[in-house]
């Protein structure tokens, strides 16, 4: 028990001390005459012994304890107030607290099985609760915008289509999608369901870091709520290309004018006979191409070909693409013939299957282009390239690149006829998917879904830098966690300072930046919700009724009461007041 | 006599007092005229005209001594109901008269002259102050409320602001005077004007000169228009500049003053309106003129012309082609009106009345002809010509049809020659008919009756009629519907009778079995390929209208032949035969083609040369060729970015985005050519920025939305992500396996 004593005052052990002995020495003092006598000593003893006391209970003294801990009533938000009614019926006078997002929980001292309403802690508190017997009972279900998808960084050109499930929506109410200047862009009215899947599109107008928003007003106009969505814009680049025909097609000729024109570097080789090659270079300069060899291919980011230019392929020329290909991340496009998908499987990768059918149609009836008759075989690993949800070619991945080819016929036809946009909608749609992808030497994940002020955000980071150091645009450095079995891959945590945007770089990189959005409390509040109750469902599992909450004693330090110190201070100083009366 | 004199006096001031009232009335409107109309004639006119009417009214000159006489007795009781005997003259009035006009006349001869006649002075005075007031109202409200876009009371002056806040003590130099004229070319015979107005709308060519006059000393003014800078020059302490109109577009002033401090004006449009090419109507002329070899060949041509300054010039551009397939020529040339006009007439009428023999045309040529006027507009004159008009002298000699080899496409198939083999059978069947029985005749002309039908249905097809097929008025109908039912059987029992010249093989060109096949595809439809299926017959473009109407025509005639065949009565028939034929020939020949012979002669092939695969001679091909491209609106693009930045506080405003935002601008003029209202905002935005006291947030957000929703999307334009290749992602890859 001495062991486990501790006094609570105990800073103010020196000053206590220095004056209860000043306080005895003017004791002895003022009694000093009396020295010859016994009961000098007497009183010298009793004044001790009754300051000693007041002493000690200014110091306040504790022992240990063995304590039985209770059970108790977490309250989180989104809460049923029935639940908590009905809890408090079963367990009288039990202990309940408002959970506050970040706050150490007063009420776990003196609880060892917790009842958690509503939605539930933040993750990052749950390392309170562990070692705590914990029911997790639920609450309501969360309403409004509770999931939204989107393409947060996307390519100028590109569609930026935003997907919202919508919980309870009410009749009347429109969500509209509105650009960074406030124009409106796409609108939807919601209906009387239990749950509504909408989305709505845009194409960004200029590149870099925007805040689109998405706003829902009720059926008067007037304002219900916003959410905003950030954006970044990639600017886009240049390619190079090489294509390679063995006959001039118009095909050839206008795609090859499409992406000169768009300022692609461009190098065409048509064959003219045995051995001679028309070389046609645009916006780059003179390099002719004859053999294919790992160097010469190595500058491209894509190659198109011909059907009969790639199975013309001489073993060495082959091998050399598709070491480029595999190596290098080179896409290569393959323009069909008829020939083409009839090629057996160790000629091309892909296999096709007749559909008989010979057209195809983009959305509007007029909008339609000739095919070949077949279809892709799917067969892992197969992806297809879809433009207004109709497949227009498919990809293999090999290793680093692609190669792919197109069912479509005559796609030139669409410049023919005027529709010049769906032509190069077309083509971007398809060229995007195979060309050869930018390597960097970081890329940035963000884990947290919503990051908020003041709340942890984590990322992930991976690069093939040794020992990365990442700052904020403050300059504070953030440090890194390496993963246990990947090397490059790297975590951190942040808590941002600021809502809106906000920046991660690395030290040594100042063009890696990573920018990442922190939201307003007021937004992503259903998202956040959903979030919270999946996080507390997979920790702690849903109980229906109420679980078996063990309880458990804890050691405490428990003040000794000051009763025992002042009943022997009342009594000495008693006796000092007495004794003069008595013997005189 | 006594008193009649005051009665006489007080009379004239009734009346002078009356035409006060009117001057009053009529002062009123005038002056309400005036405010409204800011105009001194309109005023005037409508003051004589208020004037008259009050006059006609009150009519001051009739007013009668009873009257006065009338109002004195009824209003002065000492008149005692008898002033009238002032009037009189004492001799015509009995003694009691007279001692009355005495009493009465010593009793008013002090009152009446203090006697004020019967007035609405007041009315009419307050009625005046009204009008006027009503004219202020009207007067200054149009000015206060009037319509801003007629009335732009801001934009009537170019007003200049300082572009960055003012750091000195010097007082702003100040625009005195603005002074613009436009010149217009000579040749609109338009008058100088002369306006303070800084938004101008010109004819293209003007000469627009702008005189700026400063208190104050300033330097380097100029002009900025359209991302160009033009610099004024200084003349008598007058700034000036002369610019020529030649596009539509905004521009603006800037300028400094000693201090370095710069100031710039809003923009300001310059509309340059476009001279309109000539209106050319010509008056009732068909088309197409068809002339038989003997009637009159005139066409007479009435040709009314229209310009907005002036016609210069007129005439007719006449071409005649001769001769016929591959020995066709044409001759082509000018041909003046008649009589003479006068240059620069805004309106033009002529005539010419044009003689087809004196071309030089002669039976079966053809002449295509149009008008053509020029506008006075220096230094290239507008040119507009009219539709070109057809005529044609029906040829005497052949009439008949071929396909040319030069043709591409076949349009007429050969069952177009089979009326007059049906003419030449109907004859020989009227010619047998005393020889044939009665039977044998009818069963022929119902046979001829039918193939009547089947060429009938099939020049139908050409009108891309199938109602034409199913139902017709005045048909036979029970042998028709039995026709219809077995028309492929009874093709095979009219086998033994006739030599099937209605079908494609005519002339058993070609086996029997390929004319089924043939025939198999014309049901469903001959024409598919040459046809823009529409769906609708009225939309089929084979033939132009006139040859529909007239292929119209020759199918009704059709029924009748056939008509007449089926009632076993080919005489009756056979003038309606005629009439299709010839229907059928017009027809044919006006869709007639000429396609000029191209002529390729191939150089001659060395034959020593031939097939030896010797290829020393063919080298590579080299071609480089280099393509700027931008973005649509790149600089714009950018801006946006930009503005987001600037509007979040991010960053500062710097010189590089005065520029950024100057190019932007400049992009956007551009298209604010063809839509200035629409780009008038975004623009003014844009300048807005340059100073400094409108650089803020909400500013910036202002600009970026009006930026947002003027430009268009971005084309498409395939580009390359940036990725990272991890190594566990690339082991992933491989082990997923090459293809081979």
């Amino acid at each position: 028990m001495i062991d486990g004593t501790i006094f609570l005052n105990w800073k103010f052990f020196w000053p206590f001390l220095v004056g209860s002995l000043l306080l005895w020495g003017i004791f002895v003092w003022k009694e000093w005459p009396q020295r010859k006598e016994r009961r000098f000593w007497v009183k010298l003893v009793v004044s001790f012994i009754g300051i000693a006391s007041l002493l000690v209970m200014a110091l306040r003294p504790t022992h240990q304890k063995e304590t039985l801990l209770g059970r108790g009533i977490l309250l989180t938000e989104g809460r049923r107030p029935e639940q908590l009614d009905s809890l408090k019926a079963i367990f009288k006078r039990i202990k309940t607290e408002n959970y506050v997002p970040g706050k150490t929980l007063v009420l776990l001292e003196t609880t060892d099985s917790l009842f958690v309403l509503g939605h539930g802690v933040e993750p990052f508190d749950m390392w309170q609760l562990t070692d705590k017997s914990i029911s997790f009972l639920g609450g309501k279900a969360p309403e409004g915008l509770v999931d939204l998808w989107y393409e947060e960084a996307l390519l100028l050109g590109e569609e930026l289509s935003i997907k919202v499930r919508y919980a309870n929506p009410k009749t009347g109410h429109w969500l509209i999608l509105k650009d960074p200047g406030g124009n409106g862009l796409d609108s939807i009215p919601l209906e009387d369901s239990p749950e509504q899947y909408v989305e709505l599109q845009t194409k960004p107008k200029a590149s870099g870091q925007f805040t689109y928003s998405l706003v829902e007003k009720d059926a008067e106009g007037s304002f219900v709520g916003n959410e905003s969505l950030p954006v970044i814009v990639i600017s886009r680049e240049y390619l190079h290309i090489l294509m390679v025909n063995n006959f001039p097609t118009f095909e050839t000729k206008y795609l090859k004018n499409f992406l000169a024109e768009n300022g692609h570097s461009v190098l065409a080789r048509t064959q003219l006979t045995k051995d001679r090659f028309k070389f046609e270079y645009f916006n780059r300069g003179v390099s002719p191409i004859y053999q294919f060899t790992p160097k010469a291919l190595e500058g491209f980011d894509l190659i198109i070909m011909d059907t009969d230019s790639y199975l013309g392929l001489g073993s060495s020329s082959k091998a050399a693409l598709e070491e480029t290909i595999r190596e290098q991340g080179t896409g290569l496009f393959i323009q069909p013939n008829a020939s083409f998908f009839k090629l057996s499987q160790r000629q091309s990768p892909f296999q096709f299957q007749l559909d008989g059918r010979t057209d195809i149609t983009f959305g509007e009836a007029n909008r339609n282009l000739k095919k070949y008759p077949y279809a892709f075989q799917d067969k892992f690993p197969l992806q297809h390239i879809i433009l207004d949800s109709v497949e227009i070619a498919a990809y293999m991945p090999i290793e680093k690149g692609k190669m792919a080819t197109s069912v479509l016929q005559d796609t030139y036809h669409l410049i023919l006829k005027g529709k010049q946009d769906l032509y190069a909608k077309l083509w971007t749609q398809l060229l995007n998917e195979v060309v050869r992808q930018q390597e960097v030497q970081t890329q940035w994940q963000a884990l947290t879904d919503v990051p908020r002020k003041d709340q942890p955000f984590e990322f992930q980071l991976r690069t093939h830098l040794e020992g990365p150091q990442v700052e904020t645009d403050q300059g504070t450095g953030i440090p890194l966690l390496q993963d246990f079995s990947v090397s490059t891959l790297w975590n951190g945590t942040r808590y941002p300072r600021s809502t809106g945007w906000n920046h991660l770089q690395l030290s040594t990189d100042s063009l890696s930046r990573f920018s990442y959005y922190v939201f307003d409390t007021n937004e992503r509040k259903a998202v956040t919700q959903k979030n919270v109750l999946e996080a507390n469902i997979r920790k702690f599992g849903q109980h229906e009724g109420f679980g078996k909450a063990k309880s458990s004693t804890s050691k405490d330090h428990v003040p000794i009461s000051s009763l025992w110190f002042f009943v022997p201070f009342v009594l000495c100083m008693g006796w000092l007041w007495l004794e003069p009366k008595l013997f005189q | 006599m006594m008193g009649e004199r005051q009665l006489v006096q007080f009379r004239k001031r009734w009346q002078r007092i009356m035409y006060l009232e009117c001057l009053c009335y009529a002062l009123g409107f005038g002056a309400l005229a005036y405010l409204v109309s800011w105009n001194a004639l309109v005023a005037v006119a409508v003051f004589v005209l208020s004037f008259s009417v009050a006059l006609y009214f009150y009519k001051p000159w009739n007013l009668q001594m009873e009257s006065a006489v009338a109002y004195i007795d009824a209003h002065v009781p000492e008149a005692a109901y008898s002033s009238g005997l002032l009037a009189m003259s004492t001799e015509e009035l009995s003694d009691l008269s007279k001692l009355q006009q005495h009493k009465v006349y010593s009793q008013l001869r002090t009152i009446l002259p203090k006697l004020s006649p019967p007035h609405k002075l007041i009315i009419s005075i307050s009625v005046m102050l009204g009008l006027v007031l009503i004219g202020f109202a009207i007067h200054y409200g149009l000015k206060t409320y009037g319509n801003p876009l007629l009335e732009p009371s801001t934009e009537r002056r170019i007003q200049f602001t300082p572009l960055d806040t003012l750091s000195s003590t010097v007082k702003a130099p100040e625009l005195k005077k603005t002074s613009i004229t436009v010149n217009y070319p000579n040749y609109t015979n338009l008058t100088t004007l002369k306006t303070a107005n800084p938004n101008i709308s010109a004819v293209v060519g003007s000469m627009v000169t702008w005189i700026l006059v400063f208190e104050g000393e300033v330097t380097s003014i100029d002009m900025e228009r359209m991302g160009d800078v033009f610099a004024l020059s200084k003349v008598n302490g007058q700034y000036t500049l002369s610019q020529k109109v030649e596009a539509s577009g905004f521009y603006s002033f800037n300028f400094k003053d000693e201090e370095g401090n710069a100031y710039t004006t809003d923009l300001y449009s310059l509309e340059a309106i476009k001279d309109i090419p000539p209106m050319i109507e010509v008056d009732e002329l068909p088309q197409y003129s068809y002339f038989e070899y003997d009637d009159p060949k005139e066409i007479p041509l009435k040709v009314k012309t229209t310009d907005d300054f002036g016609v210069d010039d007129m005439y007719i551009v006449a071409t005649v082609s001769k001769g016929s397939g591959e020995s066709v020529k044409f001759r082509e040339e000018t041909i003046r009106f008649e009589g003479t006009f006068s240059k620069g007439d805004k309106e033009l009428e002529l005539r010419k009345q044009l003689d087809l023999h004196q071309l030089g045309m002669d039976p079966g040529d053809e002449l295509y002809f149009y008008v053509e006027a020029l506008d006075n507009k220096v230094p290239n004159a507008n040119v507009s010509r009219s539709e070109t008009y057809f005529a044609v002298i029906r040829d005497t000699v052949s009439d008949g049809f071929a396909v040319e080899g030069t043709l591409g496409v076949d349009l007429m198939p050969d069952y177009f020659r089979s009326q007059r083999q049906l003419i030449i059978d109907t004859e020989k069947l009227i010619k047998d008919h005393p020889n044939l029985s009665e039977y044998q005749f009818k069963f022929k002309s119902n046979e001829l009756g039918f193939d009547q039908k089947s060429l009938r249905l099939k020049y139908g097809q050409f009108m891309g009629d199938e109602a034409e097929m199913q139902a017709a008025p005045g048909a036979v109908s029970n042998m028709e519907s039995d026709d219809h039912d077995h028309e492929e059987g009874e093709e095979d029992i009219l086998e033994g009778y006739s030599h099937k010249h209605d079908s494609d093989n005519e002339h058993n060109l070609v086996p029997e079995q390929e004319h089924e096949e043939e025939g198999g595809e014309e049901a469903e439809d001959p024409l598919h390929e040459y046809l823009h299926n529409h769906d609708d017959p009225e939309e089929s473009t084979l033939f132009e209208k006139s040859l529909k109407d007239k292929l119209r025509e020759a199918l009704n005639i059709m029924w009748d032949a056939e008509l007449y065949l089926r009632l076993y009565e080919p005489e009756n028939s056979l003038p309606y035969q005629y009439k299709a034929l010839e229907l059928i020939q017009e027809i044919k020949n006006s869709a007639r083609i000429y396609v000029h012979r191209i002529g390729f002669d191939p150089p001659p092939i060395k034959e020593e040369k031939r097939l030896t695969g010797d290829i020393k001679a063919i080298t590579n091909y080299d071609k480089k060729e280099q393509f700027e491209h931008t973005m649509s609106f790149a600089s714009t693009r950018q801006a946006i970015s930009r503005l987001e930045l600037l509007s979040l506080g991010k960053t500062t405003f710097k010189e590089t985005d005065r520029a950024l935002f100057q190019e932007a601008g400049n992009e956007l003029a551009k298209k604010a050519v063809e839509e200035p209202l629409k780009y008038l905002k975004v623009l003014q935005g844009l300048r807005d920025l340059e100073r400094v006291d409108a650089r803020t947030s909400e500013k910036f957000r202002e600009v970026q939305k009006s930026l947002l929703s003027v430009i268009d999307e971005v084309e498409g334009n395939p580009s390359k992500k940036a990725d990272l290749q991890d190594e566990i992602n690339r082991l992933y890859l491989k082990e997923l396996g090459s293809y081979d």
